[in-house]
């Protein structure tokens, strides 16, 4: 409910915006430099963080903002939320996918301008929905599962830090992501119900997606920079037993959907 | 101060022949109109027969029979005297008594010259404890402290310390020291510690999780202490509007050094000295990847000349303090929390407290090397009131502290660096007055005019309040 209602807010900042300013006065609030701060993607990122990366990446690439990445072993610690992804816009810092979608919305960039309100509003039910199942199921795989664990997540979280910070860094994330797990009710569930529960939020999607190109009508929105990011990571990643890439796969149009965006916007 | 009890042999009386600081009283008073026999105690032959320790519980034998093994050498009573006292002081070093007192007498089974000696102890308690303010950087804080001493019963000490500041700051530590062959001066110590602390100044808070081992012996020059430590350091940005060139730092590091610290300290005082000299020496290698990856080489000296013209009771201080720190390793970089800050009001006075030198958006960055010079000139007050009594704590000063921070480029050739190092300068002058309380700390009210300011320095021109224990 309250993503529906920010949803409001940021629609009528766009319309002030797009009133107030033509596009030409629009980009000069954009002539600083952006940067998006995130940890090493090949060393160092973990599985929950990675979708969040992408996503924030998919919906700057999306809007056109001019943007370059910056990678550092330290972008949890920097960021202002402690949590990554980070934009740097001048001296202001902008941490995670939400607050970064209202902050360009207010500077005049916002991919649904011209959609209608019903749709924008469903669009980020979809979006809180993804966060609630994908992000729970993505932080479930990568702490709680102890093959992925110990094999992936570990190594990865504790690689930028010698010895003993490289064992108790990633000790200390595990204890807090499993007490969140805990608190969300999720601790209890076993990895077939995880699963589950991700397949019933993909065919949510494919059905949503059906055959169109994008999710909301011809041009991209943030849904369709979420759903990037949770499905790319979700069909690439190599985990022990790999649960979800065969999930992927079941669902063609959301394959499709995925490498579609990456041609479009990644390369 | 204990006092030694003697009783003289019945023959004869004692005479005044004391060594300093021991009040010698005899068990029966002689009378005046007694048959007064002179007595030389100096001659009187003494043989050791027995010595007794009252009140050992948990103190090993080995240490008290150390130190009180010469007494069985002695050969005349005034030796005997000598001795039994220099065991006393050592023995009350050791860490481990309370209280010695030493009682003479002569020995029961009656044999010529047979003396024994007792020496009563009180250890310590098991457990003790205790809260005190202490007093750093205008931060005042207060520490519960619960220590076991002689925990072991060679004077080892074992303590538990819990800080908490008044600028957010808080910590605990555990602290195990162990004096070496015995000797109180030769010892070994080991810390577990966590601090947190906020630093304002920079905009960051960290907290230090570490554990330490150091070694501490004299030599005939000064006092050397050899210490490895290993700490975790989690730094933060304090707040949303912490510059980002500190924000950058943030994160999980771990750092490694050896550091040899070398002390001479003939001050008699630590916070209003009137006459002595401080010099500190300090070399910290860090160790990165098995390497020595940065070398910090900090110097302090402190010098203090009482008496300057004699009758006026003014005392000269000189003070000289620099650092330098270098990155031998290419791929090392210097966390802001080990960089080196300028100015403040018991420092660089006339500043804010480090307030020179590079700064990003109100933070001080810190930088690389710095030096700092200061004069003294104190008085007692003016008219003197309280002469002798409260009067004594507080002092006038007149000061001109001059200092430099920066980055240095160790390429350049030595004139044009001498030069950048003093082109910079900051300094200014001033007078106030100073309040020594008690061994805390030391107050300062100054009057301060800086006369050569930076751009991006802080200047404090005016009045500027300082509290704390070191001082330049």
């Amino acid at each position: 409910m309250s993503s529906v209602l920010d949803q409001e807010n940021i629609d009528n900042l766009c319309v002030d915006v797009s009133e107030a300013s033509g596009t030409s006065r629009e980009q000069q609030k954009w002539s600083e430099d952006v940067i998006l701060f995130q940890p090493y993607q090949v060393e160092q990122i973990t599985l929950p963080d990675y979708a969040q990366c992408l996503a924030v990446e998919a919906f700057l690439r999306m809007t056109g903002i001019i943007f370059r990445v910056e990678q550092r072993t330290n972008a949890a610690e920097m960021s202002p939320s402690g949590k990554v992804p980070f934009i740097q816009v001048g001296s202001q810092l902008i941490a995670e996918f939400e607050p970064i979608v209202k902050f360009a919305a207010s500077k005049g960039y916002c991919l649904c301008k011209d959609k209608p309100e019903q749709a924008v509003a469903e669009m980020w039910a979809y979006v809180s929905m993804l966060d609630n199942i994908l992000t729970n199921a993505e932080l479930y795989v990568a702490w709680m599962v102890p093959d992925v664990l110990a094999e992936v997540t570990k190594p990865r979280y504790g690689c930028a830090y010698p010895w003993p910070l490289n064992w108790i860094l990633p000790w200390l994330k595990q204890r807090e992501v499993q007490h969140l797990m805990t608190i969300k009710d999720w601790a209890s569930k076993s990895l077939g119900e995880v699963t589950g529960e991700v397949r019933v939020c993909l065919r949510a999607l494919s059905e949503k997606l059906d055959k169109n190109k994008f999710f909301l009508g011809p041009t991209p929105s943030e849904l369709d920079a979420v759903v990037f990011g949770h499905i790319f990571i979700l069909q690439t990643s190599k985990l022990p037993g790999s649960p979800f890439n065969k999930l992927v796969s079941q669902f063609d149009n959301l394959g499709n959907f995925c490498k579609r965006i990456e041609s479009t916007y990644f390369f | 101060m204990g006092a030694v009890h003697a009783k003289a042999p019945p023959s004869g009386t004692l005479r005044d022949s004391q060594p300093t600081g021991i009040k010698t009283t005899s068990t029966f008073a002689p009378k005046k109109d007694d048959n007064v026999i002179k007595l030389d105690i100096d001659k009187i032959p003494v043989r050791v027969q027995r010595i007794v320790v009252d009140g050992l519980t948990r103190t090993k034998d080995d240490i008290v029979i150390r130190e009180i093994r010469p007494l069985l050498n002695a050969k005349t009573f005034d030796e005997l005297v000598h001795l039994s006292y220099n065991a006393k002081v050592k023995m009350e070093r050791l860490g481990v008594f309370k209280n010695v007192v030493i009682a003479i007498d002569v020995s029961k089974d009656n044999r010529e010259y047979g003396y024994e000696v007792l020496f009563e102890v009180q250890e310590f308690r098991r457990i003790d404890g205790g809260i005190h303010t202490s007093i750093s950087n205008n931060d005042g804080s207060l520490d519960f402290q619960l220590k076991m001493p002689n925990i072991l019963g060679r004077g080892e000490r074992f303590s538990l310390d819990y800080t908490v500041g008044t600028k957010r700051t808080h910590g605990y530590s555990a602290y195990f020291k162990k004096p070496l062959n015995n000797n109180p001066d030769i010892f070994f110590g080991s810390t577990a510690y966590q601090f947190h602390g906020e630093y304002p100044w920079s905009g960051y808070k960290q907290t230090d999780r570490g554990i330490a081992f150091d070694l501490t012996f004299p030599t005939i020059l000064g006092s050397h202490n050899i210490q490895w430590e290993g700490v975790w350091r989690d730094l933060r940005a304090l707040t949303r509007d912490t510059s980002f060139s500190v924000r950058e730092q943030a994160g999980h590091s771990l750092k490694s050094s050896l550091k040899h610290t070398f002390t001479i300290d003939t001050r008699d005082d630590p916070i209003l000295p009137t006459v002595g000299m401080l010099w500190r020496t300090s070399q910290v290698q860090f160790i990165f990847r098995k390497h020595f990856s940065v070398l910090d080489i900090e110097t302090f000296f402190n010098f203090f000349y009482y008496n300057f013209p004699s009758y006026l009771g003014q005392i000269f201080q000189m003070s000289l303090a620099g650092g330098l720190m270098r990155t031998l390793d290419p791929v090392a970089s210097v966390s802001i929390s080990d960089r080196f800050f300028l100015g403040g009001p018991l420092t660089l006075r006339g500043f804010n407290l480090k307030g020179c030198g590079p700064h990003s958006h109100d933070n001080a960055l810190g930088a690389e090397s710095y030096w700092l010079a200061a004069a003294h000139l104190y008085s007692p007050l003016p008219f003197r009131p309280g002469k002798g009594r409260f009067g004594e704590l507080f002092k006038t000063h007149f000061f001109v502290n001059a200092g430099n921070l920066g980055n240095l480029d160790f390429s350049g050739c030595s004139k044009s660096f001498l030069c950048r190092v003093c082109v910079k300068m900051r300094w200014s002058y001033g007078c106030g007055i100073v309040l020594c309380m008690g061994r805390i700390a030391r107050l300062e009210l100054n009057y301060v005019v800086p006369m050569r300011v930076q751009k991006g320095d802080k200047a404090n021109p005016g009045l500027q309040f300082g509290i704390g224990i070191q001082f330049l």
